[in-house]
């Protein structure tokens, strides 16, 4: 009786691991024949093993993949690379996400990651490999690449043209303007009223154009004569930029105080342009009173975020864009002197250093210019 | 030695190829104290047979002062520059730089090459006629110094 019971015990059993062996093996079949990643084992430098995706991917029947080279789909130009990492990897290390390029059945080339893990199969030493095709994303990251390299390329192009318009045209325009003023200086009051006017036209035009090309000029120095970073104290930037600046704050009795700041990775020449720039329009813009400039900094993560606030005449936030423009100017050279090329150049000066430059003000209230610089030094292309 | 230097005019030679600046620098002398004569070579290769005395130049005066543009077509500034100073004969000379260019990168070869001052050419005419004088001024106490040296 006893006998019976195990026995039927003993068929149940085994027809539930039956059961289960069933299930297991249709699992695996899902796993690995329906995976979208191709998925394959090597042994012996040959496939073993191979799923449907690497078939698809490869172009390749299973039975035509089975016993072959894992090699000889590979690119030949990749192939030593590849040796290489499976010598690694059968020393037992991991070979995680690399790319190279195979062939497929229709002489296609095609970027392909790989990860791979050493196993034992049938108790001996091989590599379960597992495969995806990047080609698209290759292909996208090249174009990308192209164009990040022409817009550089033009962006270059560009500095170096607006670098040399301005360099050269001043050697010309400086005999212009300098005879005009000895014309000016030797026979005013010796011709007539007219050309002591047209000569005071001449002289005062040639020295606009060259305040003009001063400026594209050091706004063309930015990108083109930059000097390397270095570690810098900006308590001490913003000092250098006080004293450049000492005849126009005693002049209008301006306060310009700082908290604390930081030490960044940076170009202190600059940096102190870039200051120097912010702390001149507070006074140069004040309101009725003394201006009040103060400066601030915060830190986030690796982010420096520096304030410059003052007590001046504000500006309508319409255009709190367009006053970074070059030559942009919101005031008449009557009412405030100026080639509109000061918060162009700290723009290009912030965005150097890795950062962004905005303003937050109301006509009347004051403005605060913020900008953001990273300590890393991470400097912009 | 001081009184006969102060007797006769000092001796200037400017190598420049912009007819424009001579003038003017011409102009800032004659504002100048100091009697002075203003001689012209158009490039270095003019400047050296000036300087040497050949051809046309054989009557030419040594002059007591070189004033040096960089920019200029067959010999430039630089090599000028460095041929005056391995000359034993000239090196004694002072040069100074007289140029348009405000290139950082120019101030440092000139500095590598001993030029005697540097001095960027401004673009206001006050400004010009004053660094005119100051090289003069400049040039005087060279004088003086070495004058006492000896």
């Amino acid at each position: 009786m006893s006998q019976t019971l195990k026995m039927d015990q003993q068929i149940a059993k085994s027809e539930v691991m039956a059961h289960e062996i069933k299930q297991s093996k249709e699992l695996f079949r899902i796993l690995f024949y329906r995976s979208p990643i191709g998925t394959y084992i090597i042994q012996d430098g040959c496939f073993r093993l191979v799923n449907r995706q690497l078939s698809y991917i490869l172009g390749y029947e299973e039975d035509e993949l089975i016993g072959r080279p894992a090699l000889s789909f590979v690119l030949p130009e990749d192939r030593e690379a590849i040796r290489e990492k499976a010598v690694s990897m059968l020393k037992g290390e991991c070979s995680l996400g690399y790319e190279f390029r195979v062939i497929n059945k229709q002489a296609k080339i095609k970027w392909v990651m790989e990860t791979v893990v050493p196993i034992y199969y049938r108790r001996k030493r091989a590599i379960l490999g597992s495969l995806i095709d990047v080609t698209e994303r290759k292909q996208m990251e090249e174009r990308l690449k192209q164009m990040t390299d022409e817009m550089q390329r033009s962006n270059t192009e560009l500095e170096q043209f607006a670098y040399v318009i301005s360099h050269d045209l001043q050697e010309p325009l400086r005999m212009v303007s300098s005879y005009t003023q000895l014309l000016s200086k030797r026979y005013r009051n010796k011709l007539d009223d007219d050309a002591d006017e047209f000569i005071a036209y001449a002289v005062d035009g040639a020295k606009r154009m060259q305040t003009l090309l001063h400026d594209l000029l050091e706004y063309s120095r930015v990108g083109t004569r930059g000097k390397p970073f270095s570690l810098v104290n900006c308590e001490h930037i913003v000092e250098q930029a006080m004293a450049n600046l000492k005849i126009a704050i005693e002049e209008c009795g301006a306060s310009v105080s700082y908290d604390v700041l930081p030490s960044i990775m940076g170009d202190e020449g600059q940096l102190v342009r870039l200051f120097q720039n912010l702390i001149g329009n507070a006074i140069k813009f004040r309101g009725e009173e003394a201006p009040q400039v103060h400066i601030s900094a915060q830190r986030r993560n690796n982010t420096v975020t520096f304030s410059v606030k003052d007590n001046g005449i504000g500006i309508d936030p319409e255009h709190s864009q367009s006053i970074f423009d070059i030559f942009r100017r919101l005031h008449t050279s009557e009412e405030y002197p100026g080639t509109g090329m000061g918060l162009a150049i700290c723009k290009k000066i912030v965005e150097r250093h890795g950062g962004h430059i905005s303003v937050q003000s109301q006509p009347g209230q004051g403005s605060t210019f913020y900008f953001s610089v990273d300590m890393a030094g991470g400097e912009a292309e | 030695m001081k009184s006969k230097t102060a007797k006769r005019p000092i001796e200037i030679l400017i190598v420049d190829d912009n007819p424009g600046d001579v003038r003017l620098t011409l102009e800032a002398l004659k504002d100048g104290k100091v009697q002075n004569r203003l001689h012209t070579a158009h490039d270095g290769v003019e400047a050296i047979a000036f300087l040497r005395r050949k051809g046309e130049y054989a009557d030419a005066p040594l002059p007591d002062l070189i004033l040096l543009d960089l920019n200029m077509p067959r010999m430039n500034g630089v090599q000028l520059l460095a041929e005056v100073k391995e000359d034993s004969a000239l090196k004694h000379i002072p040069v100074v730089i007289l140029t348009g260019s405000r290139e950082v990168e120019d101030i440092a070869k000139t500095n590598n090459m001993q030029a005697d001052r540097y001095v960027t050419k401004p673009i206001d005419l006050e400004q010009f006629t004053r660094a005119v004088k100051s090289i003069i001024d400049f040039w005087l106490t060279t004088v003086k110094i070495q004058t006492e040296e000896r």
